[in-house]
């Protein structure tokens, strides 16, 4: 397998790992440019492509193309060019709700991506017997939909609620905690880092199992403690998940709707309007003004979510995300 | 090679066309069929499940005395309610009849969303309908929806146990803002919490509409919605109002439950409440215990005087889409249920525990005769006392109800002062005005 | 494990502290699992109890009574089972097809070289930033124009290419060794033998993983089946669930027993497929 010997020191590992790879990498593609397959590849990603065209790109086209206009589907629509993408862009509504997004997805991705690890390691060292009880035991929550437990965790931050009931033993509270534009968005962030946690662990836990155990025991050897192997070993063979992770996360978290809606409903002043609960409450409005402008709200939407994740495929990643 | 490069097409192959085979078994959508029954297609927005039980015992009633129109009937969950709708409008697949609130008709008639039913049912059926509520539904002379009910959207409920535990006389209860705050104030004791309304921007935008025209005299946004009108020093005290009670911990801090939702109150976590006149409904149907001892009264008005407004006459009608195929079989369904027969809609009435108020002389006349309904004890007080000094729901965009139901959550939440949060929807309804083109376009009466 | 790092010296010692790490795992096994199955166990408890008794203050985990009648109106619901049968048929068949589509592609994007590759990876990617309400009004017109609405097929077709998934079996297979493959393009396989006798026969626990998450997604998907879907026999389960809410008083009890009756072959399904979730799946960074 590995070149790495007991012997190595952890940072002679590390020095010895990535470069190695990396320079692997650089010198030999995966594949031989004389090999070139264009014809099998392209009817590998046929179906993709073109299920993706009819069912998302071409709505999206349309979707941009639309949102020029102000839409009515009775009395016909009216060309405005980019008056709704001006609107949107100075309702500081709009900007508030992207910091509201940001700041919710900075809360859940770290957190959820750290508590994963941290089962996942601990799954690892169990008996064969506990660690499939513990791999069912993490993934069962996720099965729940996000409508129920966003009921659940309504009533858990209850003035009475469980939470509250812990701090009156320490003759605290009660924390209005939804209602208190500090605490509002850390207190749906919870659910949400809770829901996703099931199959974030799971993916975790199939990539350090594929970490060859020697790499662990010579660095046991030398005497790092968890931490160091963590960071040493575990978060650098790691990257490709997390990358994966942190983006797919990332854009699902920056998205939710369902939590602040049924749990705060955007309040205490919008302070938990997410981006889509955003939308959602502009698509309400039933007018032309109103479709046109949620519309075109998704878009500027999806803009800055490409945008953000370009810069983390080019920041974290680079080489093997990016180029392909 | 070939050979291998083949299989690898033959599965993409399969793949594509299971798509397609799967997409092949589509069934045929409605419209005329062969046999001469024309098909009309009606959306009902979720409610209380009395309502749904009600329209489809209607519905299959329709179907059953005649064989010219047969009505499919769909009941669409409130949230995705507006997603639903525009998506089928934008493909052309929207319903023939919808459930539109009095609220929506205006826009929708700018918009050209809906037909005058004028054309296509006879002068009674309008003629029938009380004046005020005509006039909810009646622009530039022409009915563009049949009503069917109104209900108030604030009246105030208090737990007569707690009020006499408290010291207090339940038959005089707070007229006045500053007698619900003492009110509050001496029925809040350890998990029990005075009162309870709304809380939330979205909820406060459309149930402060009764108290917006309380407190002013007129809503935040001048007669022709060319001028918000948000910073009129009246609405000071409507925000201070609200403020008092949640920081004064009169209400609860988080609510578990939206403001038409009474459970709250029927749970008995809270001695008062301000609710729409359905959770009488809702009060009969889960808390049977409750009724009992629940009183109901107008809500508190700023200084006393109990004509001002303190409620919109919220409510829903029947619409027929001006792209219906079929408007004529589509008119005579609405006839059937909403304009024809008073027993059918006297029965909706007293399946609502007669939490909702007719629209139609002759349905009282009929409900007249009911001993039921002449019995009970929320009905008289209701409406004549508050549907009577009720108003119209204002047919402005809701981005107009909502800037200020934001402002009056920050002055609760203390987020901003009141004097700012006004200051901020004042901005905001200018906004709206501007980039909407309001100006002018407030609907004729 | 080898033997060599864990020197066994069969004192007294080291058996105490071998037994004191396993009383460790067990305390933290029994108190993850505590905490992580709370909100479950309430869900499954709470269907026990009254429309009423769920929403009251202070909050209460069990009923005052085991009643099992909101569960028994739920089973006893024709429409419940049917709801179930065919939004479980059409989880299998979306995660089957999604599987199959999604590998494929992130084999060509993973492994081949090809004209335009970057095109179309940024091509195959990028619906994943894109939020389902900028194109929900504009993919509702294209499959109405198809005439797709009221079939099992609106609601499997358009979700089957996952942008999500394909990128999760792409990290996968960047991470296969070469040697593998230029020895089986040596003997002279096809590209497509590679694919389906090498690459897929090792997916196994990577296509649990992916093919828990679709079949998932399909399952709690709620706005898009509201939709498209009118007639009764094709409703999902989330759209029999949503008849449960209201902005005028939730059925709670009911909701939650539905709930949890809906998630139990969700369940069943993970108890069966996790022991597939073992050694292998290389989506580390390792060759």
């Amino acid at each position: 397998m590995s070149a790495i010997t007991p012997t190595e020191t952890i940072t002679g590992q590390v020095a010895g790992v990535s470069p190695g790879l990396r320079r692997r990498r650089a010198q030999s593609p995966r594949v031989a440019k004389h090999l070139r397959s264009n014809r099998t590849a392209y009817l590998m990603i046929a179906p993709m492509v073109i299920l993706l065209s009819i069912f998302v790109i071409w709505p999206l086209i349309y979707a941009v193309y639309l949102s020029f206009f102000k839409i009515s589907f009775y009395k016909g629509s009216e060309f405005v060019g980019l008056q709704y993408y001006m609107f949107v862009l100075q309702d500081p509504k709009f900007w508030n709700s992207l910091v509201v997004g940001i700041e919710f997805a900075a809360m859940v991705v770290p957190a959820g991506m750290v508590i994963s690890l941290l089962l996942a390691s601990f799954i690892k060292v169990l008996s064969k017997r506990m660690a499939s009880f513990m791999k069912v035991t993490v993934y069962v929550p996720a099965v729940i939909s996000t409508v129920v437990a966003s009921v659940l965790f309504l009533f858990m931050y209850q003035d009475q609620g469980v939470i509250n009931w812990f701090l009156s033993l320490l003759n605290a509270g009660p924390v209005a905690w939804l209602n208190n534009p500090g605490t509002a968005l850390p207190a749906i962030a919870v659910p949400a880092i809770w829901l996703g946690l099931g199959i974030t662990t799971l993916i975790m836990l199939a990539g350090l199992l594929d970490i060859p155990d020697s790499y662990y025991e010579s660095a046991e050897l030398d005497g790092a403690g968890f931490f160091k192997r963590t960071f040493y070993i575990t978060i650098p063979l790691l990257k490709n998940i997390l990358l994966y992770l942190f983006v797919t996360g990332f854009t699902a978290a920056i998205q939710m709707l369902d939590l602040p809606l049924v749990m705060t409903n955007g309040g205490p002043v919008n302070a938990t309007t997410t981006p889509n609960l955003f939308i959602f409450n502009n698509f309400r409005g039933a007018t032309p003004y109103a479709t046109s402008f949620s519309l075109t709200t998704a878009l500027l939407l999806f803009v800055v979510l490409g945008l953000i994740s370009v810069l983390v495929f080019r920041l974290i990643n680079s080489d093997k995300a990016v180029d392909g | 090679m070939h050979k291998r490069r083949n299989r690898a097409a033959a599965f993409a192959a399969a793949v594509v066309s299971t798509a397609l085979v799967l997409t092949g078994c589509s069934t045929g959508g409605g419209g005329d069929t062969a046999s001469g029954t024309t098909t009309v297609t009606f959306w009902q927005q979720k409610f209380e499940d009395y309502q749904g039980v009600w329209f489809k015992k209607y519905v299959d009633a329709f179907n059953k005395s005649q064989d010219k129109v047969h009505v499919d009937y769909q009941v669409i969950p409130a949230d995705t309610w507006a997603q639903k709708l525009q998506a089928a409008q934008a493909a052309g697949k929207q319903p023939d009849i919808a459930t539109t609130n009095y609220g929506n008709i205006a826009a929708g008639v700018v918009n050209g969303q809906f037909a005058a039913l004028d054309d296509y049912m006879p002068a009674e059926s309008f003629s029938d309908i009380k004046e005020n509520v005509s006039s909810f539904v009646t622009i530039d002379g022409k009915h563009y929806a049949y009503p069917m009910l109104v209900e108030p959207s604030t009246v105030l409920y208090y737990n007569t146990d707690l009020v006499t535990a408290a010291g207090l006389d339940p038959n005089s209860p707070p007229t006045s803002w500053a007698d619900l705050i003492d009110w509050s104030t001496k029925l809040t004791s350890g998990d029990v919490k005075g009162m309870t309304i709304a809380s939330t921007a979205p909820d406060l935008g459309w149930s402060s509409w009764g108290l917006q025209y309380n407190a002013c005299g007129h809503l935040p946004i001048n007669d022709d919605w060319s001028k918000a009108d948000a910073t009129d020093p009246c609405f000071d005290k409507l925000l201070d109002f609200y403020k008092t009670l949640y920081q004064g911990n009169l209400i609860p801090q988080q609510p578990k439950v939206g403001y038409a939702d009474g459970s709250p109150y029927g749970a008995g976590e809270v001695a008062m409440m301000a609710g729409g006149s359905w959770v009488i409904g809702q009060l009969k149907n889960d808390y049977p215990d409750m009724l009992a001892k629940t009183m109901v009264a107008p809500f508190p008005s700023i200084d006393g005087d109990q004509t001002k407004p303190t409620a919109t006459l919220g409510g829903w009608t029947l619409t027929l889409d001006s792209k219906s195929k079929n408007p004529q079989a589509a008119a005579d369904f609405i006839q059937y249920l909403l304009a024809g027969d008073p027993a059918i809609m006297a029965d909706f009435f007293k399946a609502a525990g007669y939490s909702k108020y007719t629209v139609r002389t002759s349905v009282d006349e009929a409900l007249a005769s009911d001993p039921d309904a002449s019995a009970d004890p929320f009905m008289q007080t209701i409406s004549e006392k508050v549907v009577a000094y009720g108003k119209q729901e204002p047919g402005y965009p809701w981005d107009v109800a909502l800037a200020f139901g934001t402002a009056i959550e920050s002055a609760m939440k203390g987020t901003d002062t009141v004097e700012g949060s006004l200051a901020t929807a004042d901005a905001a309804i200018n906004d709206v005005i501007t980039k909407q083109g309001l100006a002018g376009t407030a609907p004729k009466k | 494990m080898s033997t060599a790092t864990t020197p066994v010296s069969g004192s007294k010692g080291t058996l105490r502290r071998g037994d004191r790490n396993r009383l460790i795992k067990i305390i933290g096994v029994v108190l993850i699992t505590l905490s992580l199955m709370f909100p479950l166990a309430w869900m499954v408890i709470a269907g026990f109890k009254g429309k009423t008794e769920v929403l009251r203050s202070p909050f209460q985990f069990f009923p005052d009574m085991w009643d099992p009648k909101n569960y028994i109106a739920i089973i006893q619901d024709p429409q419940f089972s049917r709801a179930m049968i065919i939004t479980f048929l059409g989880a299998v068949i979306f995660t089957v097809l999604s599987i199959a589509i999604n590998s494929m592609a992130a084999y060509a994007l993973a492994r081949l070289d090809f004209a335009l590759k970057r095109f179309w990876w940024v091509f195959c990617i990028m619906p994943m930033f894109i939020p389902g309400m900028a194109i929900l009004l504009t993919s509702f017109m294209v499959v109405s124009q198809l005439g797709m609405l009221d079939t099992l097929a609106v609601l499997i077709i358009p979700g089957v290419a996952s942008a999500v998934q394909m990128f999760f079996l792409r990290q996968f297979y960047l991470n296969m060794p070469v040697a593998v493959e230029e020895a089986a393009l040596i003997d002279g396989a096809s590209r497509w033998q590679i694919f389906t006798k090498i690459f897929v026969p090792q997916s196994a626990a990577v296509f649990v993983v992916v093919g828990i998450g679709s079949y998932m997604a399909y399952w709690n998907a709620y706005v898009w089946p509201i939709l498209t879907i009118t007639n009764p026999d094709l409703t999902q389960i989330m759209q029999f669930l949503g008849n449960f809410r209201s902005d005028r008083g939730n059925e709670w009890g009911l909701l939650m027993a539905g709930s949890t009756l809906a998630a139990l072959p969700t369940i069943i399904l993970v108890l069966f497929f996790q022991r597939y979730i073992v050694n292998g799946v290389r989506i580390s960074g390792i060759k």
